[in-house]
């Protein structure tokens, strides 16, 4: 074995434009895979962020009857006493921030357009609220403010609406009947989800409670955690009879199978980049065995027989291959710090993909080892199995046909 | 004792319907230290006979021992290890292995053979040597000139030190001085080994040289003659 090593590494060094021809399409091609993968996990992970960021939290709790499509306000469906219930959560060491939420629907008009949105009634200070004074313009909202709106910047972009403009805003009340206010817009925000920022006005908890007749119910409490890891056990310490304790991983369930289904057409597509892998990789041994049809013949000549011939073949393509996976990795590595650090950027493009995914206007790759592992693996043993064939085919060759094709 | 033996060997080809005889009934036996050659014109089966014995093709009819084995017997396996074990081939073209320099060509056979690095290393300088090319070893064939690439084949099949040297065509390739200096070698080598030679040639270059010249028409053995004028 070890001679076939030898005479195996002697072939790749003289040979180097075939053997670099070939290093290169394991390593591009690994290297394409592995920061592909990269990109859709870390745009995948940070639509899951994004949406615990500014829509679910980590954990929520909600009235037992409580359905998340259909916005109710019934007072059976919400939260009595969520007061109680966040200071129950803000007890919890795990806990960052946790506050009450009124979520309601209906309609924003101005003098020239309406358009239907999400009321979202939150408590200005607290710690889940501070995601949206983030790249806020003009003022954020305060507690006790009756008479105060907040937009985003592409709402008010696309209704011509600027800071300090009125809007109007209907909605169903808790006992059905619709109510209209008018609001002054203190300031425009951007979460930079454009699906979420075109759906989504902000009024302060107290005003959308009165507003909606509620009294100082909730629609949920929103709990934000240090440790995303740390959601069962925070949703097992909270939880009680009458209530609903969902961890993210509950609330984000459609886009968690989403992604898993949209990860399984990525897997074809690897295996698609591969398998051209393994048509080069095929391709240039299955020309090295051509070209060497005479070489084969006088090492038969010498002594060597057909399965040393087939294992040093086999041999060149696993140097080849692992030296095509190192490179590849190194490459997919350099692509994905790229692509990590100055993301991809999709803009309006975000809101178009998909309105349930919380996709941010540039995508960031997340590296991972384990993924990266056992794609270089798959790249590996792919290697391999198209240099089964050349490998086979080298052995066909008598050696007294091998020397007669000189 | 003899190194090969053949009784009644035959070989046809098979080219398309048509089964072209190659050797017809040949019997012929070559003595270990020979130095002898078979002659012929071209397609009177010289070639083949040299295949055969070299356990490089398998006789469609009769017997070929080689140290008094039937090897017509072996698979394809055995009969490379045969190969490696007790045949050396020197061939018309060189069939060095291009990319390989002098040394690394006539070590391959040593590093097929499982020798140690220190034995390696030692035989190879001193079959360089043997062959004058001490000074070429790190030289590849294609900076070599025909007369020095055939020497490296020389030396590389005497490298495990077979118990016979078949040589196809040994001098066809090589200008008159070249081809005698090739031949002045594996004369010396032969006396100084006891390494049994044998070539199948068509170049009266040759004949000068070998102790036994066989000739081969029609792929049947038409003549066999020892040369008075030599010591064997």
């Amino acid at each position: 074995m070890l001679r076939l090593w030898r005479i195996a590494i002697r072939d790749l060094v003289r040979n180097k434009r075939r053997s670099g021809l070939t290093l290169i399409a394991i390593a591009l091609g690994l290297a394409l895979v592995i920061a592909l993968h990269a990109l859709e996990i870390g745009a995948m992970e940070g639509s899951i962020d994004n949406n615990i960021r500014v829509q679910s939290g980590h954990v929520q709790m909600r009235a037992d009857s409580y359905e998340e499509d259909k916005v109710s306000l019934k007072w059976e469906d919400l939260l009595e006493d969520s007061q109680l219930l966040v200071s129950q959560a803000m007890s919890l060491p795990q806990v960052q921030g946790a506050a009450p939420v009124l979520w309601a629907s209906g309609i924003l008009s101005t003098v020239e357009d309406a358009t239907g949105v999400r009321v979202y009634g939150i408590d200005p200070q607290a710690e889940t609220s501070a995601t949206f004074r983030e790249d806020l313009e003009g003022d954020f909202l305060k507690p006790d403010d009756r008479g105060g709106v907040l937009i985003s910047k592409r709402l008010a972009n696309n209704l011509e609406l600027a800071i300090g403009n009125k809007i109007s805003l209907l909605i169903n009340t808790s006992g059905e009947q619709p109510d209209e206010t008018t609001f002054t817009i203190r300031g425009l925000y951007d979460t930079g989800l454009p699906a979420f920022d075109e759906l989504t006005v902000f009024l302060p908890l107290a005003k959308a409670q009165t507003f909606t007749q509620v009294g100082d119910r909730a629609s949920a409490v929103v709990v934000l955690l240090h440790e995303q890891d740390d959601a069962d056990v925070v949703a097992a310490a909270l939880n009680t009879p009458g209530l609903t304790v969902k961890t993210w991983r509950d609330l984000n369930q459609l886009m968690l199978q989403t992604m898993e289904s949209s990860m399984g057409i990525l897997y074809f597509f690897y295996l698609i980049i591969l398998a051209i892998v393994a048509v080069v990789v095929s391709n240039t041994l299955l020309m090295s065995v051509f070209e060497r049809t005479r070489e084969m013949g006088i090492l038969a000549a010498l002594g060597l027989k057909g399965r040393q011939i087939m294992t040093m073949f086999m041999l060149e393509s696993a140097i080849l291959g692992a030296l095509g996976v190192l490179i590849g990795v190194i490459l997919g590595s350099l692509g994905t710090y790229y692509l990590a650090t100055v993301g991809i950027h999709i803009g309006d493009m975000a809101s178009e993909v998909s309105a349930d995914m919380s996709y941010g206007e540039t995508m960031y790759a997340s590296f991972q080892w384990s993924a990266t592992a056992i794609l270089s693996v798959v790249c590996w043993v792919i290697t391999m199995l198209a240099s089964l064939y050349p490998a086979w085919f080298a052995t066909r060759k008598e050696p007294i046909d091998a020397l007669r094709a000189f | 004792m003899d190194v090969i033996k053949m009784e009644n060997v035959t070989r046809f080809y098979q080219v398309g319907q048509i089964e072209t005889p190659a050797l017809r009934g040949v019997d012929l036996a070559i003595e270990d230290g020979e130095f002898s050659a078979v002659v012929g014109p071209s397609g009177s089966g010289k070639t083949t006979l040299l295949q055969l014995m070299g356990c490089l093709d398998k006789p469609t009819g009769g017997k070929v021992f080689i140290k008094g084995e039937d090897v017509t017997q072996l698979n394809a396996n055995q009969r490379a290890d045969l190969r490696k074990e007790t045949i050396g081939f020197i061939f018309q073209f060189f069939a060095l292995i291009p990319g390989l320099t002098a040394y690394e060509n006539v070590e391959m056979p040593l590093l097929l053979s499982g020798a140690k690095r220190e034995d390696r290393r030692e035989r190879v300088q001193e079959l360089l040597e043997a062959v004058g090319l001490s000074d070429r070893a790190h030289h590849r064939p294609d900076q070599m000139s025909g007369g020095e690439q055939q020497r490296v084949a020389i030396a590389r099949a005497l490298s495990t030190r077979p118990a016979v040297v078949l040589a196809d065509e040994p001098t066809a390739n090589l200008d008159g001085d070249t081809g005698r200096q090739v031949m002045e070698i594996m004369e010396r080598l032969n006396k100084e080994t006891g390494t049994t030679f044998f070539f199948a040639t068509h170049d009266p270059r040759v004949l000068p040289f070998v102790h036994r010249t066989i000739v081969l028409r029609d792929g049947q053995v038409a003549e066999n003659s020892k040369h008075p004028d030599q010591d064997n």
